[in-house]
């Protein structure tokens, strides 16, 4: 059985005053996970990720469409799909700030109909698990932002649901938090949980997830494995300098794989490369003529979806 | 477990988050020191005016009427935790979690009937001897069961009002201020609720103070056990209805939510 089916879900919200828009915020979309899977939903700011991880965990209708995790409708039989899963969101909020770590999680065993004890026995687990087990008897209020972030996550498994919705779960965490929560994603997922990753991170997309559904403006665009997507952003890249005589620059024009040499107003030059190695030739370029400031950057992700969609000609 | 214990054990959990942020505020010391002081003062306050009118009956109405008053509003104050829970952002949570939230809500705020009856009981039982009032032993004994009874009766309609907050956030402080004149103004707190018309006296009944201060002060007055209990009944039948109307449209929030999306992920 597949974890998550969704079927050509379309979620419009209606205006809510008359001068308001409507908004499609999911145009029929369909993707499947399959049970023990990471399965990343990778799209930029509105794109629908949060919409429908939503609908999935039972707290939003969809417009129309269906959707089922692990073959109970999300519309119809929640209270089949409640027991089941786990939900993780980005952030600082969904805790109560006023009780310690260790009272949260007992209180969400309670909601996930556990036995005092169990509730206990899962929160002391948990706690160390997340590393949060010296800390588990202060008040949430004095957690740093990271550290709540990593209670959301232990209070996300309170449940101990089979399959996990975490929307953009490492906002907040700084990066080695965050490299460690990744490790742990991995570990459930080898428990044999499925796991639904909203991110709009392309690194951490590619580093955590089996496959990538990209989607923008409501609609999937494609579902890839994160090596295509790695190979995109190791193809891509974006070298911004400062103080570079033109002549260089028309010399790096000529590279190969140098897509584009522009100026751009407060950063300087700013060279877009668009094949692999590339990259190094012009770095050597910039440094032999003692070029100072020199930055590279990812693209962004809407970069990288005109790169895609142009590749496979396909249209948005 | 089953169905029941898995219900109670939720409500044991909320009650004791609810005491949790209770405790965050008041200290032992703040609460006698900042509260309670305040309490007897506004009690007091109005026994002197009784006194000022040379009558030791209406000293001892006002003085009852107002003590009583401390349980019905702390109790209403519930109106404030959908807030405290639209804060903390949990309520998606709480929908899409197998209990329902409804059940969190009737034991979250269940702390301030016990907070309210235990103010109300405070005042009445110290300030009423200083003012000479005597507290017929044993039977004063049944004015604790009735107090805590008017606190959680209290507390149901402030439930329900929470419900209605939630939805028209920007009537919150009119709900509050029409509340608490209400009960002060309609419940007998002041005046006996034969002085208002009669209609008016009718929707009294339907508040959470009425009735349980009617059979409240049939206890001091040593009114026949019936009429003191009838009374009390009708405040069980007012609060238990409150507290029912509360978790309805708590349900009716919830779903409404889902349709509209006003459910949102710690926004
Ligand atoms: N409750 C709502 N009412 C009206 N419009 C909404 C509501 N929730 C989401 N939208 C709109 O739907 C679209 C998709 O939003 P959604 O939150 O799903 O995007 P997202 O991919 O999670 O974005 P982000 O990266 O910013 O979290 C946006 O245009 C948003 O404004
Ligand atoms: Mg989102």
């Amino acid at each position: 059985m597949e974890a998550v089916e969704v079927e050509e879900i379309t979620r419009v919200f209606e205006p809510r005053r008359r001068s308001g828009t409507r908004v499609v915020a999911l145009d029929e979309v369909s993707l499947t996970v399959p049970t023990g899977e990471i399965h990343g939903l990778l799209g930029p700011n509105g794109a629908g990720k949060t919409t429908l991880v939503k609908i999935l965990s039972t707290v939003l209708l969809p417009t129309s469409g269906k959707a089922r995790v692990l073959g109970h409708d999300v519309v119809d039989e929640t209270e089949a799909v409640r027991p089941l899963i786990g939900i993780v969101f980005g952030g600082e909020r969904g805790l109560y700030w006023r009780l310690s770590g260790r009272q949260n999680l007992e209180y969400w065993g309670a909601l996930y109909k556990l036995s005092s004890r169990e509730a206990k026995e899962r929160a002391q687990q948990l706690l160390e698990r997340v590393g949060m087990a010296d800390k588990a008897d202060e008040r949430v209020e004095e957690y740093s932002r990271g550290m709540k972030q990593r209670l959301h996550l232990a209070r996300g498994l309170m449940g101990d649901g089979k399959v996990l919705f975490l929307d953009e779960p490492t906002t907040g965490m700084d990066p080695l938090a965050a490299r460690e929560f990744r490790a742990l994603i991995g570990e459930l997922r080898d428990e044999g949980r499925t796991i639904l990753l909203a991110t709009h991170d392309m690194v951490e997309a590619e580093m955590v997830c089996d496959r990538v559904t990209l989607i923008d403006r409501g609609k999937v665009i494609a579902t890839e494995s994160p090596r295509t997507l790695g190979q995109v952003l190791s193809r891509f890249q974006r070298i911004d300098v400062e103080g570079v005589p033109l002549v260089v620059l028309d010399e790096i024009r000529a590279i190969r794989g140098v897509a584009s040499v522009t100026a751009v107003d407060g950063v300087g030059t700013r060279i877009e490369v668009d094949e692999e190695g590339a990259t190094q030739l012009v770095l050597e370029r910039l440094v032999s003529a003692g070029a100072t400031s020199v930055r590279t950057s990812l693209p962004s992700l809407e970069e990288v979806y005109v790169q895609l969609i142009g590749e496979r000609g396909m249209e948005i | 477990m089953s169905a029941v214990a898995t219900t109670l054990n939720v409500m044991q959990h909320a009650f004791r988050a609810g005491i949790a942020d209770y405790r965050a505020i008041f200290t032992w010391k703040s609460w006698l020191a900042g509260w309670y002081v305040r309490v007897l003062a506004q009690v007091a306050f109005f026994a002197l005016i009784g006194e000022r009118l040379g009558d030791d009956e209406k000293t001892y109405y006002l003085l009852v009427g107002n003590s009583l008053l401390i349980a019905a509003q702390v109790g209403v104050f519930s109106l404030n935790m959908t807030s405290a829970e639209r804060w903390a952002g949990t309520l998606p949570l709480l929908v899409a979690s197998p209990s329902s939230p409804v059940v969190v809500f009737s034991a979250r705020g269940a702390y301030l009937a016990i907070d309210g009856s235990l103010s109300a009981l405070g005042a009445l039982f110290i300030a009423g001897p200083l003012f000479g009032m005597d507290l017929p032993w044993p039977r004063v004994l049944a004015v604790v069961p009735l107090t805590l009874l008017v606190g959680l009766a209290s507390y149901g309609f402030g439930t329900f009002l929470a419900g209605i907050v939630f939805r028209y956030r920007s009537i919150n402080s009119l709900v509050v201020v029409t509340t608490y004149v209400s009960l002060m103004a309609a419940c007998g707190v002041n005046v006996p609720l034969s002085y208002y018309p009669e209609p008016l006296e009718l929707l009294a009944r339907f508040l959470p103070l009425t009735n349980g201060l009617l059979a409240i002060r049939g206890v001091f007055a040593g009114l026949p056990a019936v009429e003191i209990v009838g009374n009390a009944a009708l405040e069980l039948a007012v609060g238990f209805g409150w507290m029912t109307a509360a978790l309805m449209s708590f349900n009716r929030l919830a779903s409404r939510g889902r349709r509209d999306g006003s459910l949102d992920f710690g926004a």
